[in-house]
This record gives C-alpha cells, sequence and structure tokens, in this order.
C-alpha cells in the first residue's frame, strides 16, 4: 500500500504496533510489515517523524536506551494512546463496514 | 564493524539539518536496516546500498521532520490568525485617523519592515523543506510577531486620542496573540531540549 493511500491511518497503524509493549523505531516498521504482509510500501525514514508527532501529541512516550553502542529510543503507549487507538479502531470499523456495503453490497451492521 | 561511506555520507547529510539525538535514532534505525540485509545474505555494500533505499531520501526524511516541528505549528497558527488581527488593527488605525498622531515616520517604517519580514519569516517557516531553517524563521517570526504586539499595546493607547471600541477589539486581539507567542516559546523550548538530550 502507497503511502498517499495510508495518510490518515499511519497514525493508528504505529499505535497498535506498539500495543502489545515497547519498540524502538525499526522494531515498529518490523512489526508494521509483519501485521501488514509485507504490503507496507513507505520510506522506513517517515516513520520516525510520524513517531515524533504522537509523541509531541502525548499518545505515546520515548526513552533513550544505549544497545551495541548505539543510542536507542524505545516508545510506548501512554493511556491516552491506548484511548486513541481504540477510538481509532472503532472509527475503522464503522468507516470499512460502510465502505464494504457500498461497494460488495454487504449488508449494513444492524444497531446491537 | 566500520559503517559502508554510503551510510556515513548518508547520515552526514541528515545530521546537516537534523538535531543530535534525532540522527542518532535514525542512525540506529539505519543501522538494523543494514543488517537486516546482511543477515539475508548481502555483500556490506549492497545491504547500504538496499538500507539506504529504503530509508528514503535524506530530503524527505529531513521534510518530515520539519513538518512536525513545534516551529512550524506555532507559524501556521501565526498564518492562519494574522490576516484577523491584522484586519482589526487596521480597521482601528484608518477609523481612528491615525496618519494624524503624534508619531515619528521613522517609528511607522521601522514598524512596517518588522511587518513585512515577520511574514515572509512565517511563509517561509510553514513553507520550506528544511529542518533547521523552519526552526529558525518560525522562531524569528513569532519573535517578530511578538515585538510588533507588544509595541501596539503599549504605543497606541499612549498616542491614541481616544479608544474606541474598533481599537480595544484589535488590543484585545494582540494581548491574545502575545499570549499565544508565550506558549508557543515554551512549546519551542520543550523541543529544544529534547534536541539536546
Amino acid at each position: 500500500m502507497r503511502g498517499e493511500e495510508l495518510k490518515g491511518h499511519l497514525d493508528a497503524m504505529l499505535l497498535a504496533a506498539l500495543e502489545s509493549g515497547p519498540r524502538h523505531g525499526y522494531a515498529v516498521i518490523e512489526a508494521l510489515r509483519q501485521s501488514t504482509g509485507g504490503r507496507l510500501d513507505l520510506p522506513t525514514g517517515t516513520i520516525y517523524p510520524a513517531l515524533r508527532r504522537l509523541e509531541q501529541a502525548g499518545l505515546i512516550t520515548g526513552s533513550w536506551s544505549v544497545v551495541a553502542g548505539r543510542r536507542r529510543r524505545d516508545y510506548e503507549l501512554t493511556l491516552a494512546g491506548r484511548q486513541a487507538l481504540s477510538g481509532r479502531r472503532a472509527d475503522w470499523r464503522d468507516f470499512s463496514a460502510m465502505v464494504n456495503a457500498a461497494l460488495e453490497g454487504s449488508p449494513w451492521p444492524s444497531p446491537a | 564493524m566500520a559503517q559502508p561511506r554510503l551510510i556515513t555520507g548518508y547520515l552526514s547529510a541528515l545530521s546537516a539539518q537534523l538535531p543530535a539525538p534525532v540522527v542518532a535514532e535514525l542512525a540506529d534505525g539505519l543501522g538494523e536496516t543494514h543488517l537486516h540485509y546482511l543477515r539475508q545474505g548481502l555483500d556490506p555494500d549492497a545491504a547500504a546500498r538496499a538500507a539506504v533505499a529504503e530509508f528514503g531520501e535524506p530530503s524527505l526524511v529531513i521534510a518530515g521532520f520539519a513538518a512536525v516541528s513545534p516551529a512550524r505549528r506555532v507559524a501556521r497558527r501565526l498564518m492562519a490568525t494574522g490576516p484577523l488581527v491584522g484586519a482589526c488593527w487596521a480597521a482601528a488605525l484608518i477609523t481612528g485617523r491615525a496618519w494624524a498622531w503624534p508619531v515619528q515616520p521613522a517609528v511607522v517604517l521601522l514598524a512596517g519592515l518588522v511587518l513585512l519580514a515577520s511574514i515572509g519569516l512565517i511563509v517561509s517557516a510553514v513553507a520550506g523543506p528544511g529542518y533547521r531553517s523552519v526552526v529558525r524563521a518560525g522562531l524569528a517570526g513569532c519573535a517578530g510577531v511578538t515585538a510588533l504586539d507588544a509595541f501596539l499595546v503599549v504605543a497606541v493607547p499612549l498616542t491614541a486620542p481616544a479608544i474606541g471600541w474598533l481599537t480595544s477589539l484589535a488590543l484585545a486581539a494582540s494581548l491574545t496573540r502575545l499570549m499565544f507567542s508565550a506558549r508557543s516559546l515554551r512549546w519551542c523550548l520543550a523541543d529544544a531540549a529534547f534536541n539536546l538530550r
């Protein structure tokens, strides 16, 4: 999937990649690749500014460590980040159900 | 293990624009990407080429960080609110016949130059691709607007023969923007503190 198509969804995908625990930037990218079956097609370097934006928004928090002589920044979800991810998931389910209903003729889920 | 020249060159291009902690984080990611390709059996130079290609052009990465810098956020807000504050002051100064106020022409000229320079800096901070230039232009533009607002808030009540409702509105707009500028400075300082870590 190309970057243009990912616009608006990348933040939620990054939050989801951090849901299972802290990860550094490259591990976040690897997790995204694995979860998307390798179909994610984004320049790796552009993930880091997105992580910075999420950190500025208070959705993730970063901490430094030193691994093999290199400085590494690990990220983890904050409480606000978990709440944001939950909200994004619910929005996405509604959105995808609506698009599926329009494109595939699948029935619109009835409210519980 | 010594890094291939391609990777050190890539990191040098990033270092020319981005703060050291950001480059350190990117260097770690690029190092991991390089290792990933080495594990796949590529020779060091081919792995470096693959890692750099996967990371994307340095200009793309730099533009990504410029886009999330607090200086750009501040510049965007100043650009969005500037026309409104400017319109308030234009209306206040025209209806108050400001050209008849006892103000030195040199002061008016200086204020006009600061205004023009601030607008140019803010536009540059919003549209510029370089990280350092965005930060410098954003901070300088914010400082220029702050100086102008402070000047208007102090000088107009002292100079104007009467303060009408339009002038009061313009003064309120400038005071609000002064408070916003103080907050903006705090964001930028927090970002600078991160970049010193």
